[in-house]
């Protein structure tokens, strides 16, 4: 089912309230392709709510422009921009059956009774709610409310969904199964989803782009693997998780290398970055995944590889995590520098709390930021 | 067309102010205009301005002694119904178990609040009077030999009245804040060693006050606004002021019954006003 | 919790809630004992002025009961000489389904109003709140007054509709505050997202939504117009409604037709109460499952 071009363009999206006291969304430019799966990412407040709502048309920018498929939608009604979206907490009509509910859409466009109802079956079945179309909304589970607000905004054939924290409100355990369920729906109606939420995992196990917002501005856009990998500034690191961000100070500099000394390390080797010119004595941040990192006694200090860097550190903490050991050090002064050891392997090793090791990593999977 | 946010919502009172300002606001001018003219003492009103009604009303001792008997009414009512309806309150949202039942036992304590304060008060009278069930009863088991008196047509039947009228605007407010306080913190604090009496005083009287202010905002403006309960009740011996007004209004004293309108609205404001300052009304009722 | 370590005789034993067999606390004895007197005081004396009205001939104004029969509504229904019983009550219905109709539209439609700010919108509120506590005759001369000043004729169903209006819309508009309070904006959002206009939104949303809350609007606009009386007195004009009729028997008749008409006029008082929260229960039972899963997405959210 194509309904129509659903590439979004958000050109210097700015939202103030208080005639300019304050700013909720200060200077967005962001491009959606047609059928993407985005999901706008970031704590609560920083903004993308407003967003959502106002690509929704239920809030009007302050300044700037939104483009869906071509056109400038600001100051146009929500059926007129083609968009629907799918509450936080559903907002189904407590009132109105499953049925109902579905076809509430079809119903206000003045179609007879037997056409919405022919044409909410339909939906009804793809969402394979055939036998609660009937209930109220209030007789139905998390999971199957989900499905209901799919499918009421999905019949109205929009370009764009539009959903608003969409799992928030189921636990855990069903998390996990509507987000795949959300990732098929979203093929096969084959429509741009833009999905907002403040939860990492959900964002880069679904998104085709993920932004990560904060304060009303983009911190940084673009695939998720990229995003997690390569972090572009300390904020985003530490938001994604699963990096240690270790700032110093550029030592020197020699050609291909250079290394960094901080509070509690020095002579950290860093690669030299493509692009970007590094000045001895410059503030750095760097990041290395935490599952990277290998452990070693610090008897080892002089033998390891000329490719690899390393800190000393003391375990102050350990998790188990069943597939994995999470190992935390006193390494990087004030920042958290945790090592994710592979959970055979740390029983091997046996290491306890107060012992002091040596953390080392391979210099080409530093990444170094901003 | 898009209307904007303050025209959608004066577009929607329109039809409350088209209510307000004719049976509220222009009454109250035309009792103010009335209160500073001049009258020949037999129902006409000549509109030359005098300030004598007022100096009237505030040199008669008579004002003095009004004021004096409806505040006493006022307090002792406020009181007793504060009183009854925090325990009553209390009572259904701490100690009843079951939700539904403490629901059910609330709307048995609302249900004559509906019905017509006029037969209510009336129904006393087989009860307080001479001859009435409780002298009866007090008769009849020897505990007095001459029934009491003071019973019926007394200032206490007059607060008995009202007590039994105006339990019920205490009840639901107060009721309504007890509801709202997490039954776990007070588990917390008796958790974390307090007594129940404490818990009392620094738990649950706190989250009330908020409703007994509301409900004596409805106690006060009733009791002092009321004539009828006060002449049947005290059968005719205890004046209030706003009998006394209706009096002056029946031989046609339009001016200086305007006058005295007119402060004993200052002054119910002024109590409102003031009750007012204590509870913030509007996020009261609509949490 | 009430497991205490033995000689720890620092804290009296008294602090702790001891649980009797029951596991209720003492307090709970006491003040069941004082909700029971309380319920005995509220209903036991209307209770026992409907059992005098069932009196014959002989009945006086107190117990004991003196025979059993129904002359003192006969004499309320076909004679005069008690007053115009059947002609107040008609009065009285009509002007409180005036009234509950107006309240209930006005309230709706001031709720509405009220659930977003508007300026001025804290004039409006304290205007109500004054209307609502000014003392009932004060206001009701007022109108009297100023529709003598106008050259307009008092009536029932003109200056006293007015008079009731100005204490029952106040009223009325509380109570809408403290439904609309639960009524979820994002119903309202989702419906102008589905391509329904303003008034598709009232009509399929927000209306069948809110109805148990308007019945309780529509049930305070009838008994407090019904039973109104301070407002009215003064400006009914010459014909009186149910609340001045027994007012006017309170000061003149002496015998138990005074106990009849309150049991006549308490049984229509019931019925309507009655009837609306049989229709709320009615509505809300229809739909309990749902306000429960409402309230569970509710607390999911704030997770």
């Amino acid at each position: 089912m194509k309904t129509g071009n659903g590439d979004i363009e958000l050109a210097g999206i700015v939202k103030s309230y208080d005639d300019g006291q304050t700013y909720a969304v200060n200077g967005i430019n962001l491009k959606i392709p047609d059928g993407a799966y985005c999901c706008l990412l970031g704590p609560s407040g920083c903004g993308k709510s407003t967003i959502l709502r106002m690509i929704a048309g239920h809030e009007d920018p302050t300044s700037g422009e939104i483009v869906i498929g071509g056109e400038n939608v600001v100051g146009l009604a929500p059926v007129e921009r083609r968009t629907a979206m799918m509450f936080q907490s559903y907002a189904l009509f407590p009132h109105l059956s499953v049925r109902d509910n579905i076809a509430f859409a079809l119903r206000v466009r003045g179609l007879s009774r037997s056409d919405r109802y022919r044409k909410a079956d339909a939906m009804i079945e793809k969402v394979r709610l055939t036998e609660l179309r009937d209930r109220l909304p209030g007789q139905l589970s998390g999971g199957q409310q989900q499905r209901v607000a799919l499918a009421r905004a999905a019949i109205t054939e929009p370009r764009v969904l539009l959903l608003d924290e969409p799992l928030s409100a189921l636990d855990e355990h069903l998390r996990i199964r509507m987000r795949t369920e959300l990732r098929s729906m979203q093929q096969d109606l084959g429509i741009t989803f833009i999905h907002v939420t403040h939860t990492q995992l959900e964002a880069i196990a679904l998104a085709d782009i993920v932004v990560v917002m904060d304060k009303g501005a983009i911190r940084q856009s673009g695939p998720a693997r990229e995003i997690y990998s390569a972090p572009r500034d300390r904020y985003v690191a530490e938001f994604l998780g699963g990096q240690n961000v270790l700032s110093g100070r550029i030592g020197e500099i020699n050609g291909v290398r250079a290394t960094m000394n901080g509070a509690l390390f020095s002579e950290v080797a860093i690669p030299l970055p493509a692009g970007k010119r590094l000045e001895t004595g410059q503030e750095l941040d760097i990041a290395i995944r935490r599952d990277d990192i290998e452990l070693k006694p610090l008897s080892q200090k002089g033998m390891l590889p000329a490719d690899s860097a390393s800190v000393e550190g003391t375990v102050n903490g350990i998790e188990y995590q069943g597939n994995f050991v999470k190992v935390m050090l006193q390494a990087a002064g004030e920042d958290e520098f945790v090592a994710f050891v592979p959970e055979r392997k740390f029983f091997e090793e046996n290491l306890a709390i107060g012992e002091k090791v040596l953390a080392v990593w391979q210099i080409s999977h530093t990444q170094v930021m901003a | 067309m898009k209307l904007s946010r303050n025209a959608v919502g004066w577009l929607n009172v329109v039809p409350l102010l088209a209510i307000l300002i004719p049976f509220f606001v222009v009454p109250i001018c035309v009792i103010l205009a009335v209160s500073f003219m001049e009258t020949d003492g037999f129902g006409g009103i000549f509109p030359v301005f005098t300030l004598e009604n007022y100096t009237g009303v505030f040199t008669s001792s008579l004002t003095f002694n009004l004021y004096y008997e409806t505040f006493k009414f006022t307090f002792l009512t406020l009181i007793f119904t504060a009183v009854i309806g925090f325990w009553i309150a209390y009572f259904l949202v701490f100690h009843v178990r079951s939700k539904i039942l403490a629901m059910g036992l609330f709307l048995v304590c609302t249900v004559p609040f509906w019905t017509s304060n006029i037969i209510r008060m009336i129904s006393w009278i087989p009860l307080l009077g001479k001859e009435g069930l409780i002298n009866m009863g007090l008769q009849g088991t020897g505990a007095i030999d001459q029934p009491l008196e003071f019973l019926l047509f007394s200032p206490f039947a007059v607060v008995v009245a009202y007590v039994h009228q105006l339990t019920i605007f205490m009840i639901v407010p107060v009721f309504n804040s007890l509801s709202r306080i997490d039954k776990r913190v007070v588990e917390a604090a008796l958790d974390a060693g307090a007594s129940r009496l404490d818990v009392m005083r620094f738990v649950i009287l706190p989250m009330s006050k908020s409703g007994i202010a509301l409900g004596a905002i409805f106690v006060v403006s009733i009791v002092m606004g009321d004539f009828f309960v006060v002449k049947v009740m005290s059968g005719g011996g205890t004046a209030s002021v706003v009998g006394a007004f209706y009096e002056d209004v029946g031989v046609l004293q339009y001016p200086s019954a305007a006058a005295s309108a007119i402060l004993l609205t200052i002054v119910v404001m002024l109590m409102v006003a003031a009750i007012l300052r204590v509870v913030d009304i509007r996020k009261e009722i609509s949490l | 919790m009430t497991a205490r370590i033995p000689g720890d005789s620092a804290k009296p034993a008294s602090r702790v809630v001891r649980p009797r067999a029951s596991g209720r606390p003492w307090t709970f004895y006491v003040l069941a004992g004082f909700f029971t007197l309380y319920l005995i005081a509220l209903y036991g004396p209307m209770i026992s002025i409907y059992i005098l009205s069932f009196q014959d001939l002989k009945g006086g104004l107190v117990f004991p009961m003196r025979g059993f029969s129904l002359h003192w509504f006969h004499e309320l229904f076909y004679q005069t000489r008690t007053g115009d019983f059947s002609g107040s009550f008609r009065r009285s219905i009509g002007l409180a389904v005036l009234v509950t109709v107006i309240t209930v539209v006005f309230s709706f439609m001031a709720g509405l109003a009220f659930r977003k700010r508007f300026r001025g919108d804290t004039f409006v509120f304290y205007l109500m709140i004054g209307s609502l506590v000014a003392p009932g005759l004060v206001l009701g001369i007022g109108i009297g007054l100023a529709f003598t000043l106008l050259g307009l004729q008092a009536s029932w169903y003109t200056s006293a509709l007015g008079a009731q209006l100005s204490w029952t819309l106040p009223f009325g508009v509380l109570v809408m505050f403290a439904v609309m309070s639960r009524f979820n904006n994002q119903w309202e959002e989702a419906a102008r997202d589905l391509g329904a206009n303003a008034s598709q939104r009232v009509r399929l949303v927000v209306l069948p939504i809110l109805a148990p809350g308007l019945v309780a609007v529509a049930l305070f606009g009838f008994t407090l117009s019904y039973d109104e009386f301070a407002r009215t007195l003064q400006t009914a004009g010459p014909l009186n409604t149910l609340p001045l009729e027994i007012w006017s028997m309170t000061l003149n008749v002496t015998s138990p037709s005074l106990y009849s008409l309150g049991t006549v006029s308490t049984v229509v008082s019931f019925f309507i109460i009655g009837l609306s929260l049989g229709s709320i229960v009615l509505i809300q039972r229809h739909r309990t499952s749902s306000r429960r899963a409402a309230l569970d997405v509710h607390i999911g959210e704030k997770q």
